[in-house]
């Protein structure tokens, strides 16, 4: 384990390439978040969390999530500070260290980001791996039950046996429905309905018929005491049509003005 | 069924008994605790059995941990949450009892159990400490948790913005055969020690 530590350490750049393989077979879907899948690259080069230089680990990491599909970008966000707190590490190992005499006070006191990293791959390995024997409990199906009414129907639906008694005569059942069908007075004819249609025709004539009592008529006036949407817009939809066949002519002065109608032969005539 | 029935009356009138009477019998043998916690169709409070039965609540701690006790050689437990007790079927009867109620396996993600397994070890938390520790946006999954009763929210911290305390209950310590919260298996000791330093 530590020789693996090593080799890597010599030239990080490397174990993309040496490795390729085992750098791109982390199967992201399965990772909820960003230090299960730094932990999970750690863990695939079988890794020590407690020793392993995580600045190295910064290419694998990239490459990870940049093939986080689109659908979960909103994840993303979480990913990419963990990279930058790789990039930070990384860069901060390339770097030589300023010496510690001039930081003083403040070197003593700042927070290696490394170690920061770590410390919160350590934590969240003890509750993924807590989280694992959870879930070996849940399969070693050791559920305690408390007595609750609902028992005995919860039985009755998954059908366990409810006694050794004599099963029931089907025939009873059968009895007893019609004895009660029986009790309850028939019930009265429910009111035979039609279903009201309205045809184009229908309206057309209705419209032909208004222009035979008047020279026009205002569409509006025709409809005034409809109040059925359905009669307004097939009234409407005939009165086009007959337009189209050049029977009635159509004049509006205004939007939302009154709608005249007027047989076509009267096109030319005085309004 | 008919049983159940009768026993009923005398429920009702127990649930309604105020502090102690003077008639109050003022005695709680282990075989009447169990007794009453078999009846009970749901968790009794320590309080709420002491006042019952007319006595102290050391008494009722007492007999509840003879209780305990007495019931290791048998087919029931005890759970225990906090303030409250209920009588369970033992752990290696989960799955027989499973299969008389067509119980059906409860299945978590990864996500999910790891999210739990932080609110059980560390409870009452926040909602940001479980996403401190996990690093990602954890409001669905808990939403989940809380759903399926596993997590039950415990107060608010007195922090700014009051937020949320989560914890387990019941049916978590049910579901995962843990008589209680002690029974938790420690968490990995090495790490759990760097933790501490």
């Amino acid at each position: 384990m530590a020789s693996a530590a090593v080799a890597i350490s010599l030239d990080p750049a490397a174990t993309a390439s040496t490795r390729p393989e085992q750098a791109t077979h982390v199967r992201l879907e399965g990772f909820e978040g960003p230090l299960a899948l730094l932990l999970a690259l750690i863990e695939q080069r079988q890794l020590d969390v407690l020793t392993v230089r995580l600045g190295d680990l910064a290419g694998a990491y990239l490459e990870a999530v940049a093939r986080i599909e689109e659908g979960r970008l909103g994840l993303l966000s979480s990913f990419v500070a963990v990279c930058a707190q790789l990039i930070l590490i990384k860069s901060r190992a390339l770097l030589p260290r300023p010496p510690a005499a001039d930081g003083g006070e403040a070197a003593a006191g700042e927070i290696d980001p490394e170690e920061e990293l770590r410390q919160r791959l350590i934590e969240y390995r003890l509750y993924r791996d807590a989280g694992r024997l959870l879930g070996e409990r849940l399969g070693a199906r050791v559920t305690l039950f408390h007595r609750e009414a609902d028992t005995a129907a919860a039985a009755g639906h998954a059908g366990a046996i409810p006694d050794e008694a004599e099963p029931l005569d089907a025939a009873l059942l059968a009895d007893a429905l019609l004895a009660s069908l029986r009790l309850v007075p028939p019930a009265p004819p429910r009111p035979e309905t039609v279903a009201r249609t309205i045809t184009l025709e229908e309206r057309a004539s209705a419209i032909r018929d208004a222009l035979r009592q008047a020279p026009q008529f205002v569409l509006q006036e025709l409809l005034s005491g409809v109040r059925d949407r359905i009669v307004v817009a097939v009234t409407f939809l005939a009165l086009l049509e007959l337009a189209r066949g050049h029977e009635v002519v159509i004049e509006q002065g205004e939007p939302w003005g009154p709608i005249y109608v007027r047989p076509a032969e009267h096109a030319a005539g005085p309004r | 069924m008919a049983e159940a029935a009768r026993l009923v009356p005398v429920m009702a009138a127990a649930e309604q008994a105020e502090p102690p009477a003077e008639h109050a019998p003022g005695e709680l043998t282990v075989g009447q605790l169990e007794a009453l916690l078999f009846v009970a169709e749901r968790p009794l409070s320590r309080r709420e059995i002491a006042t019952l039965a007319g006595v102290e609540r050391a008494v009722v701690d007492a007999a509840l941990g003879d209780l305990e006790v007495t019931l290791r050689e048998h087919g029931l437990r005890l759970v225990t949450a906090g303030e409250r007790v209920q009588l369970v079927t033992a752990p290696e009867a989960g799955a027989l009892i499973a299969r008389y109620v067509g119980a059906d396996a409860l299945r978590l993600s990864t996500a999910a159990l790891e999210t739990l397994a932080i609110v059980a070890y560390r409870q009452p938390v926040t909602r940001g400490v479980v996403e401190r520790i996990r690093g990602v946006d954890s409001e669905y999954v808990l939403r989940t948790l809380v759903h399926r009763r596993l997590v039950v929210e415990q107060g608010r911290a007195d922090t700014p913005g009051r937020p949320i305390l989560y914890g387990t209950g019941f049916e978590f310590l049910e579901r995962f055969g843990l008589t209680s919260l002690d029974d938790l298996p420690p968490l990995e000791p090495e790490a759990a020690l760097r933790l501490d330093e």
